[in-house]
């Protein structure tokens, strides 16, 4: 039995840290393995990758702005939106954040997102769609949940996850096209075939390195929701107002039954098996957790309080 | 032991499609006691029971079989209650007990009765009735919240209707979902948390 009598995820998240930790490892481990492999096969890349490095620096450094203008996202004063700048400035006040820039975007479409370099540089972005649907303490448990993402730097640390996979992607564009330049370009008899097959080995390494570090920051970032999600349930201390507001925004909400079960059961809605949904698959691949898990987080999070 | 349930189950499927899981409605026993450590929602000893009717002697005869069972139970139990015929065609037994294991044992009997009689298909849903300990004045507090077994599905979910309205809290369902799925056979697909609005109470 713990000495705390706190609920466990009151506590610090030293999950987080030491998850992070190890997953940069084995990145660099990987980027380490692969640059050995392209120095055994004679490979000038040093240009590429320094100019693929420079790229997502660039991006970093400018991704507030790359977001807001592809997102469509405009800042707005207080006087613009003064309930929203309340809700924020609620959460900061008691939390002790530095307030970010806040943003609005407007679409029909229910969603919020953040971004920025540091604490103090960031921005919080909701759409017009998501103030309509949510009522006020649902959207400060989603503007929570956005502010844990910039308190945990998570831009930050997916921007530099993804550096490995991107420098593997054009490393393994590089090689493919290489490879084929060789090939039809300049007959160098023997000395062709020797490269092919270098070749053959950086596009293989660089797949399996994109693949890995792929698999890695979906996990990662994965990771990073559930933990917005704690940050927020703490912020707020009522974690039912974001699973509501999950319900809300995934269109689950919208599932729940509204016929009456006396109509439903003329329908024989009950021996109908449920099928084996898409969402099975995209949950591979998709970098946010399944709605439903999330919400049974947050439920057992309520749960332990009370 | 959902798991011997499971296989209990799956043994007597075809022997008895719609045989009812009296284990599981008196799970509810036990799980009334975390509701109320964990979210303040005590029975109120309110329960019901809706089957669909159907016309003729035999559904009327296993009607006057129940109330003869509720009318010699009554003084033993403190038991009340009454049937109604709803618009949508069914027949609602309503009971109140003093206690939520008497109501149980009560439900159980009548949903007993109704399948030897063999309308078992007819059988739709028990409903129990919570509410919240009246701590502060505030009206949402004071609302009324049901548990549902479905007796098709064999399965509890929560029912939270908005005083009124045909819309439905789905906060405090959640909450009761959270608290309890574990103890009782639980709907987890929310898409199967069917509304009974209007309830006869």
């Amino acid at each position: 039995m713990s000495v705390s009598r706190r609920p466990s995820w009151q506590r610090r998240d030293t999950g987080l840290t030491v998850r992070i930790l190890l997953s940069f490892g084995i990145l660099a481990l990987l980027y380490i393995l692969f640059l050995s492999v392209l120095a055994y096969v004679g490979l000038d890349f040093i240009s590429i990758t320094v100019v693929a490095s420079i790229m997502i620096l660039l991006q970093w450094y400018f991704s507030d702005k790359i977001v807001l203008w592809s997102s469509g996202a405009k800042t707005v004063t207080r006087e613009q939106y003064p309930k929203l700048h309340d809700v924020v400035e609620r959460i900061i006040a008691r939390n002790n954040l530095p307030k970010p820039k806040i943003a609005v975007i407007n679409t029909k479409m229910p969603n919020a997102f953040a971004t920025g370099k540091g604490k103090s540089s960031s921005v919080v972005a909701v759409t017009t769609g998501l103030m309509d649907l949510l009522d006020t303490e649902e959207l400060e448990g989603v503007l929570a949940h956005e502010l844990t993402h910039i308190r945990n730097r998570d831009v930050l640390v997916l921007t530099l996850a993804s550096l490995f996979s991107t420098v593997a992607w054009y490393l393994m564009q590089f090689g493919f096209y290489g490879g084929m330049g060789y090939g039809y370009g300049y007959g160098y008899g023997s000395r062709d075939r020797n490269n092919g097959g270098g070749m053959a080995i950086v596009i293989v390494v660089a797949i399996l390195t994109w693949i890995i570090s792929f698999l890695i920051i979906r996990a990662i970032s994965r990771y990073r929701e559930f933990a917005a999600d704690r940050g927020s349930a703490q912020m707020t201390g009522k974690p039912v107002k974001l699973a509501n507001a999950l319900m809300k925004i995934s269109g689950n909400m919208q599932r729940m039954p509204t016929k009456d079960l006396r109509q439903a059961e003329g329908l024989n809605a009950f021996f109908i098996v449920p099928a084996m949904s898409g969402s099975t698959i995209v949950n591979l691949f998709s970098t946010h957790p399944p709605v439903e898990k999330r919400i049974q987080k947050l439920m057992e999070m309520e749960a332990s309080m009370s | 032991m959902s798991f011997f349930r499971k296989i209990r189950n799956g043994i007597s499927y075809d022997k008895n499609k719609s045989k009812i899981d009296s284990e599981a409605i008196f799970s509810l026993s036990s799980a009334t006691i975390t509701l109320e450590t964990k979210l303040g929602l005590k029975p109120t000893g309110r329960c019901a029971l809706a089957a669909k009717s159907a016309s003729g002697m035999y559904f009327n005869e296993m009607k006057d079989e129940i109330e003869r069972f509720l009318n010699i139970s009554k003084p033993d139990f403190e038991l009340e209650y009454r049937t109604i015929i709803d618009s949508y065609g069914y027949l609602w037994v309503i009971l109140k007990g003093r206690t939520i294991e008497d109501i149980l044992a009560a439900i159980t009997a009548v949903g007993d009765t109704i399948q030897e009689k063999g309308f078992s298909s007819q059988l739709l849903a028990s409903i129990f009735e919570l509410s919240r300990e009246q701590k502060s004045n505030n009206s949402e507090n004071n609302k009324m919240q049901y548990l549902i077994y479905n007796y098709k599905s064999n399965k509890f979910y929560p029912f939270v209707p908005f005083s009124g309205k045909k819309t439905r809290d789905t906060e405090n369902e959640m909450r009761i979902m959270a608290s309890i799925q574990d103890e009782i056979p639980f709907e987890r697909d929310m898409a199967m948390w069917y509304p009974l609005w209007d309830l006869p109470f």
